[in-house]
């Protein structure tokens, strides 16, 4: 009785609230349910195909999330590789644990603090000399090539990662796997590039991957630091969501709806894939 | 050389820390200043005023996340047992995966409608049964893996042994299971501690929460008060995450 009642919230709290959502997003971009339900109509999301506004933002959402990612994967390898006991000891173990609690909200809030025209940064480069006045500090903040929100994104994954990372070091003993591999002859470098970075990497593929899609969704931060265009998925649906023209509100259940199944999709797949359903 | 470095780490580590500090204490800061023009503890003394509206938000905040915590962390343990002992257990850990990964704020917009009609949108009700759909699936995540085989042969043994379940449960697995309810207790007070997208939206904005302050005041421009409401976002895990951090850490690889 307990298992049935037990399972029975699990439905309720889990698969309910998603199928509903993203029936209730179908029926909407189909003209069969919200204010817009006049019958079955394609319009809309023809309208969303013709635009290319969709595949735009979830292009700009891969690039934001595969260059935060990359960042954070080659300064988390780097320091676990070159200063791994320096965080098992010392004022490193105990402030690499910091950056954990900050959320998305005040990370986007610190970087337009630092890199901001009128930020820590620029006042340090008008101090040095390096610029003339606020104007000639570049954009690096609300930018095209979104600085700010990698920056950002980098800042909250590298402590995440690189504690990941050294928790794997000492569970697949990858200290004694280097001497072995020095005593065979290799160099720090062969070994660096060869057997720890591709194991750490391999180890946490799914905590990464699962970290990328968290990147590819996320919110907060691109609503502060980013700009009217391109924009990332999130802020695109919500913001077309919110929109006084009822006419975007189909579209912004499309684009939902798009997001929501690729995301699903390669969530499924890496999960298949990867050791994180095997049982214990 | 290198302990030089190291020192320069940790400066750059807690940098951020720094300037929302200085900037919680400034009266004004003005270009090209490398620090603020004058000092004030003005903005820390309206964390004292919990009549004020920060400290509300403030209470609010920790009232929310200790309910979502506490709720999620008691059903997400209990239901994932029958989980992982299910003959469906992968496809149930897929369907648990599902809202975890999905942006939090475009979930919140496919099942906003539902907390319309349910007369839950701009309610605390409806905030905290949308933080729960969240934080829920995900201590279920983190607490599938803790019932293994090692687990399964104790609650034999005790039944073996002439114990009813009830004190297998009492008596063997809670004490065994203290680890990873508190990681998962801190883990799902974090998800809804940081939450912003879902809460601004299924609250509409009239359920202020700390992270929805902290916007109001970055889109006031008043960054002194967006920096002090920082401070306060991130002090309650800091600290949690301080006393506990080797052993979350050790727990979370684990699980």
């Amino acid at each position: 009785m307990y298992k049935a009642l037990g399972i029975r919230w699990f439905l309720l709290l889990t698969v309910l609230p998603l199928a509903a959502g993203l029936i209730y997003a179908l029926l909407y971009s189909l003209g069969l349910a919200g204010i817009l339900g006049n019958g079955f109509t394609l319009a809309y999301w023809q309208s969303v195909f013709a635009e290319g506004v969709v595949w735009r933002s979830l292009g700009y959402s891969a690039y934001i999330a595969t260059a935060s990612m990359s960042l954070a994967c080659l300064l988390a390898l780097g320091l676990v590789i070159k200063l791994r006991t320096a965080f098992q000891k010392g004022i490193l173990s105990y402030v690499i644990y910091f950056p954990l609690a900050i959320p998305a909200m005040v990370a986007a809030f610190i970087s337009f603090q630092l890199l901001g025209k009128a930020g820590l940064f620029s006042r340090l480069t008008y101090a040095l000399g390096l610029t003339e006045s606020l104007q000639s500090f570049p954009d690096l903040v609300n930018d095209f090539w979104g600085i700010g929100i990698i920056f950002s994104h980098s800042l909250m994954a590298f402590p995440f990662l690189l504690l990941l990372f050294l928790g794997t070091y000492e569970g697949e003993r990858l200290g004694e796997l280097k001497q072995i591999a020095k005593t065979l002859g290799a160099g720090e470098g062969y070994i660096s590039r060869k057997i720890v970075a591709p194991i750490l990497l391999k180890q946490n593929f799914a905590a990464i991957l699962l970290y990328f899609i968290f990147v590819l969704g996320s919110y907060e931060i691109p609503l502060l630091l980013g700009r009217e265009a391109p924009q990332m998925i999130s802020v695109l649906t919500i913001r077309k969501l919110q929109r006084y023209d009822l006419l975007d509100k189909p579209e912004a259940y499309i684009i939902a709806l798009i997001y929501c199944v690729l995301v699903l999709t390669a969530m499924v797949i890496s999960l298949r894939r990867s050791k994180i359903l095997q049982k214990n | 050389m290198q302990k030089g470095f190291t020192y320069l780490l940790a400066a750059l580590i807690l940098l951020p820390f720094s300037l929302l500090l200085l900037l919680s204490l400034a009266e004004g800061w003005s270009f090209p200043s490398i620090l603020p023009d004058a000092w004030t503890a003005e903005h820390w003394s309206r964390l004292f005023q919990l009549d004020g509206d920060l400290g509300q938000s403030l209470l609010l905040s920790i009232g929310i996340s200790l309910f979502v915590a506490t709720v999620a962390t008691i059903s997400g343990f209990l239901t994932s047992r029958f989980i992982a002992y299910s003959p469906f257990r992968e496809r149930y850990l897929i369907m648990a995966y599902c809202p975890f990964v999905l942006s939090p704020v475009v979930y919140a917009a496919c099942i906003h409608f539902f907390f319309i009609k349910m007369g839950l949108s701009g309610h605390i009700g409806g905030v905290l049964i949308g933080q729960l759909i969240i934080a829920y699936p995900f201590a279920v995540i983190i607490c599938h893996g803790h019932w293994n085989e090692r687990i399964r042969s104790m609650e034999q043994l005790v039944a073996t042994l002439g114990g009813s379940r009830r004190e297998a449960f009492q008596k063997v697995i809670l004490p065994l299971s203290k680890g990873i309810l508190l990681v998962c207790f801190f883990q799902c007070y974090l998800i809804s501690w940081f939450e912003y997208g879902l809460t601004t939206l299924i609250g509409v904005g009239k359920v202020q929460t700390m992270t929805l302050k902290v916007f109001q005041y970055i889109n006031e421009a008043d960054i002194y008060l967006a920096a002090l409401s920082s401070w306060l976002l991130f002090l309650p895990p800091a600290i949690l995450l301080w006393f506990n951090k080797r052993f979350v850490f050790r727990e979370v690889n684990v699980s």
